[in-house]
């Protein structure tokens, strides 16, 4: 989002600050500042120049002839502008003066006639990249041949606020809500708003709130007289290098508003409101809307929507309807400042995906309070804007919203609890300083003694701050991280724990790679590609853990057997080469994985707390205690609603592979002879006796392969040989895993001519094999 | 002038004849067969005692010490060629210029370590060493222990930000590690302090620098009366070792539902020493990791009274780690399993 420093020290005084240097302090107590950005510099030889005269040109169609009052004297330039004009006020830029856009104005010819100077558009200008015509000064009473830094609001700072920063502060996503983290980081105070408005009697229309949950405030009001027309310079501009276009009064009146409060707004043409009733609900089946983009919107029950005695008009908080939109005609209309539900807001914007301006603030959850002030905010530019506009309605106040309803939050905390947590002391951060702080940011402070009620303003209690743990933020930011003193902590010197799996990944991981085998981390999820192209085993349905929403078509289940991804890298290593040795016949590859494999059978571990699993009423009482709304109800339905987690073993998987000769295109079938297939084989077995042995294990034997593959899932085709398989068995007659070679219908879908010999083994079994007893010398 | 007696004549010449036989010898091999032909059980100088019974008996006595006095010499004459031949057999050793150190050919293959788990055994091997238990916790977790435990509720757009891969059994696929903050409270009596790295999930399109699968390690103390200041300090020395430098850091606000304050930290940057530039992106500070207070919440959830408990906790990105330790410009070769990528480790 981005902040205009001359529209913020329109509330706050910032004289005597720089904003460049402040932007670094601004970023370590309020938000993130990605970029700082000059605007309207370099601009003070530009004149106001009020155009008299338009001749055509006699040697160009495109070019015409204007003659420009600069006050002093009168000047002829020639100018291409489409939109030149008799009696507009515009840019003049005299020869000599470079833009920062780059342009040097000469005293020159255009086509055979002087030309001393130039009118310029918004893009000579570099204020924005519009060029459709000229910077139209329409609006400004500066005599003519004023600096125009002068006679327009020009030479700004805007902070890029970094978006992902502000999105706990529903309250920072308005210009005023910057401010006022300002005036506190300047102790200055905040200048308040301009509210004061004389109201008609008579109700705006018949409003009725009925979706209450998804509008907590509906307020509206009827303005007649308006006059569209270009919204004044200043406005226009600051809209532009705010990122926002132009386009009329009163659409700009809606747009400033919402960037100064933050609060969206919607404007209709009380033309286009049929009947004389509004109504908030939500929308009904198979109902639709076109809204403002030209777009049909196909609506769903939970959308929430403003109708008119006809039906939907608007998508609340998200866009109007194009039937009521604001026309070159419009004289009357209704305007709507409200306050919705930001889980209904974010829910709709995403399903339809349209994040507009207005939905991505509703979504920020903002204070009800504010719609009353956005409301009387767009009502004052409404009526600067437009000299012959007046409210004809009182300003309508509707839904559950009150602020007698709602009582504040009051927080109560101790100012010793506060620093103890920021570890700070009393004299480094007084009480003092404390109340003032949370003063500054509108929190009511009561203090007696230590002990402290502190009331949220409302503008902080829909979202950020909501524990007085929160309020250690408050106080730290603006007393300053870098200011608290860093402590070491006090802790109980204990060996720590590390479990036994863990330590003998290590050593498996350390022992494999001296073996020459390359360590391996691949996904999680099996790959359905490598599966069928290799004609693997399909595994029967529900032996594999499913996703529901799979990212690619390739990743829809959880790997069973770490064996397919693995076989997949060594098969590419084959083509690519390794270790600097280019793919050629006998390359010979070892690879292996420590990783997750998923298999869906009941563990018992529920991803839940054994308290919540098998605790007495009483612990379950014990457990709770404190915990509050949200929470609460979240530990509860998932103790209700929990479901045993799938078996998650740590396995070991390798493969050792090598290119065989042959392989010209078209001549895969190449059939080792059966020595390839046993040196491959004892190198295997060999590395898995290097490795128990390493291990201090005692051995493993071999066992032929039985029919209920140990570790794999049952297969319908087998992956591996049988007659070439073996089951690693320890002496406890445990079968910790198996050794094989490729099924040859595996090895002939390789990508080359190539034998492997897998192995796969399950760790925690590992972890129980015996240790080797030592005999005795 | 007496003459000398026929056998006197013969040791002297044999004397000679051995000296001169034993300067020929060129070779250790000769000198040694030349050794057993002379001073061997059936050698020549031996062999001359068996002629005592020829010899005059007033001269047995002379005869006898002649032959040992030739043996004598004969042994040391040897002795002295043999130390002149080793000499110039060391000094020829020491002489090769034969050996070529540039052709050298491995005879044995080793295999490498994946650059993940190699920074993360540093990472593990710090916190070991200042009292952290490493613990690893699974993949597919409960919507519980990766949200609602967490201070996340369903309603929460935290839900929607971390994009997640939900799985038909309803279960789904941890997005942080710090889904096992609460498994370790429930684990662990407090105080402890751990770490538990590992493989997290994302529901998000794969490029240069997203991945769907990454690593990251989080940190967990629970202890009483845990400050700012003790992130502070903590994180200070935990970063510095494992950067292997003194680094410079800073908090920002940073918004985590299940951290109280939360921050981002930031460390000064160290290609410009904080004067700005690219790498930094001209703010002289690196964004690393996102930490903070253990919120009361998660406290509770954990079994903890967050009035007698507090705690520190932050979530180190591996993947981001081993990116900047090795130099690795896009994310998918961490797991894209190439073999010309991973051999250079």
């Amino acid at each position: 989002m981005l902040v205009s420093w001359r529209w913020l020290s329109q509330f706050v005084d910032t004289r005597g600050v720089d904003p460049l240097h402040f932007a670094g302090k601004f970023t370590t107590t309020v938000a993130e500042i990605d970029d700082v950005v000059q605007w309207g510099f370099g601009l003070r030889e530009v004149r106001v120049a009020d155009v008299i005269a338009v001749a055509p040109h006699p040697n160009a169609d495109k070019l015409r002839l204007a003659t420009v009052d600069l006050g002093e004297r009168t000047v002829q330039v020639v100018c291409g502008a489409p939109d030149l004009a008799v009696g507009m006020r515009v840019p003049f830029v005299p020869p000599g003066v470079t833009l920062p856009s780059g342009i040097t104005v000469r005293d020159g010819e255009v086509r055979g006639v002087a030309s001393p100077g130039m009118l310029a558009s918004e893009k000579d200008l570099g204020l924005s990249d519009e060029n459709a015509g000229l910077l139209s000064l329409d609006g400004c009473d500066a005599p003519a041949g004023t600096p125009l830094h002068l006679a327009i609001e020009l030479e700004d700072v805007l902070y890029d606020v970094d978006n992902k920063a502000i999105t706990h502060r529903p309250d920072l996503w308005g210009l005023y809500g910057v401010a006022r983290e300002v005036a506190a980081m300047l102790d200055k105070p905040l200048k308040p708003f301009d509210l004061s408005l004389d109201f008609a009697s008579p109700a705006p229309l018949t409003i009725a709130v009925e979706a209450p949950e998804a509008c907590p405030r509906y307020t509206c009001a009827r303005v007649a007289g308006v006059a569209v027309q270009p919204a004044p310079v200043n406005a226009r501009l600051l809209l532009r290098r705010l990122g926002t276009r132009p386009i009329s009064n009163l659409v700009d009146a809606t747009n400033l508003v919402m960037l100064e409060t933050g609060n969206p707004l919607h404007a209709f043409d009380a033309r286009f409101l049929r009947g004389n009733a509004i109504t908030v609900r939500r929308a009904l089946p198979h109902e639709t809307l076109t809204t403002l983009d030209g777009q049909l919107r196909h609506l769903q029950a939970h959308d929430c929507v403003i109708c008119d005695a006809v039906g939907p008009v608007a998508l609340a908080g998200i866009m109007g309807g194009a039937d009521s939109e604001i026309r070159p005609d419009t004289t009357e209309v209704v305007l709507e400042a409200a306050n919705f539900d930001a889980p209904t807001i974010r829910r709709t914007a995403m399903r339809l995906g349209m994040r507009s301006e207005s939905s991505a603030r509703f979504e920020k959850a903002l204070d009800p309070a504010l719609a009353a002030v956005a409301a009387r905010r767009f009502l004052k530019l409404c009526l600067a804007w437009s000299p012959d506009a007046q409210i004809v309605s009182h300003l309508a106040d509707v839904g559950p919203f009150s602020a007698e309803a709602k009582p504040l939050t009051v927080l109560r905390t101790t100012g010793s609890y506060l620093r103890e947590r920021l570890g700070v002391t009393a004299a480094e951060l007084p009480d003092a300083w404390l109340d003032a702080c949370l003063t500054r940011l509108e929190f009511q402070v009561a203090r007696d003694g230590d002990a402290l009620a502190v009331t949220i303003p409302s503008f902080r209690a829909t979202k950020d701050v909501k524990i007085a743990e929160d309020l250690i933020e408050e106080l730290g930011r603006h007393y300053g991280y870098d200011n608290v003193r860093s402590e070491a902590p006090r802790v109980a010197a204990r060996p720590p724990y590390t479990p036994p799996l863990k330590l003998l990944e290590r050593q498996v991981r350390t022992t494999l790679v001296h073996a020459g085998l390359t360590e391996q981390v691949l996904y999680g999820f099996d790959d359905e590609d490598t599966r069928k192209r290799l004609g693997l085993a399909e595994p029967a349905p529900l032996t594999r853990v499913a996703v529901r929403n799979p990212i690619a078509s390739a990743h829809t289940h959880m790997r069973r057997n770490v064996l397919p991804n693995l076989l997949a890298v060594a098969e590419k290593g084959l083509v690519q080469g390794d270790d600097g040795q280019p793919a050629r016949k006998g390359l010979n590859i070892g690879v292996f994985e420590i990783g997750r494999v998923f298999v869906p059978e009941k563990s018992n571990d529920r991803g839940l707390p054994p308290v919540l699993v098998n605790g007495t009423a009483d612990d379950l009482a014990a457990y709770t205690a404190g915990m509050e709304g949200e929470m609460l109800r979240g530990v509860l339905d998932a103790r209700a609603g929990s479901t045993p987690l799938p078996l998650q073993p740590i396995r070991l998987g390798i493969v050792i592979a090598e290119r065989l000769g042959g392989g010209a295109e078209g001549s895969k079938l190449v059939f080792p002879a059966p020595e390839v297939t046993h040196r491959l084989l004892q190198q295997l077995i060999a590395t898995l006796h290097h490795l128990l042995k390493w291990l201090g294990k005692e051995p493993l034997t071999l066992q032929a392969r039985g029919p209920a593959a140990s570790l794999g899932a049952p297969d319908a085709t087998p992956s591996w040989r049988s007659d070439l398989g073996f089951d690693l068995v320890a002496t406890t007659g445990e079968t910790i895993g198996f050794v094989a070679a490729l099924h040859p219908r595996v090895r002939i879908a390789l990508d080359q001519p190539a034998q492997a010999v897998v192995a796969e083994l399950d760790l925690t079994a590992l972890e129980r094999v015996p240790a080797f007893k030592r005999v005795n010398p | 002038m007496s003459e000398l007696p026929d056998w006197q004549i013969e040791i002297d010449q044999a004397a000679i004849r051995w000296q001169a036989e034993i300067d020929d010898a060129a070779a250790l091999e000769a000198l040694r067969s030349l050794e057993v032909r002379a001073l061997g059980k059936a050698g020549e100088i031996p062999g001359l005692m068996k002629r005592i019974p020829q010899i005059p008996p007033q001269d047995r006595k002379a005869f006898g010490q002649a032959v040992n006095a030739l043996q004598a010499h004969v042994a040391a004459t040897i002795e002295a060629r043999r130390q002149v031949l080793v000499e110039a057999l060391i000094a020829a050793e020491l002489q090769d210029a034969t050996f070529d150190p540039a052709a050298v050919a491995l005879p044995l293959k080793l295999g490498h370590p994946h650059p993940l788990s190699t920074v993360q055994a540093d990472i593990e091997a710090i916190f070991t060493s200042m009292g952290f238990h490493v613990l690893d916790y699974p993949e597919i977790e409960s919507e519980f222990d990766n949200f609602e435990a967490l201070n996340i509720p369903g309603w929460h757009p935290a839900r929607e930000m971390q994009d997640t891969f939900w799985l038909e059994s309803g279960h789904l696929l941890r997005t942080h590690t710090s889904a096992g903050q609460v498994r370790a409270m429930h684990q662990f009596p407090a105080p402890f302090r751990a770490i538990f790295p590992g493989k997290v999930y994302r529901y998000e399109a794969t490029d240069a620098s997203h991945e769907h699968t990454f690593h990251q390690v989080e940190g967990l103390m629970i202890d009483r009366k845990v400050s700012v200041g003790h992130l502070l300090d903590s994180m200070r020395t935990l970063l510095s070792a494992i950067l292997q430098r003194e680094v410079e850091i800073r908090l920002r606000p940073g918004y985590f539902p299940f951290v109280e304050p939360g921050f981002e930290l930031d460390i000064r940057c160290q290609v410009c020493a904080g004067d700005g530039c690219s790498a930094c992106k001209r703010r002289g500070w690196l964004e690393l990791l996102p930490c903070g207070l253990v919120h009361p919440n998660v406290l509770r959830a954990g079994g903890l009274d967050p009035e007698e408990w507090q705690g520190w906790a932050f979530g180190l990105g591996l993947s981001r780690l081993v990116m900047m330790r090795y130099g690795v410009p896009d994310v998918r070769l961490l797991m894209g399993g190439d073999l010309r990528f991973l051999s250079q480790f």
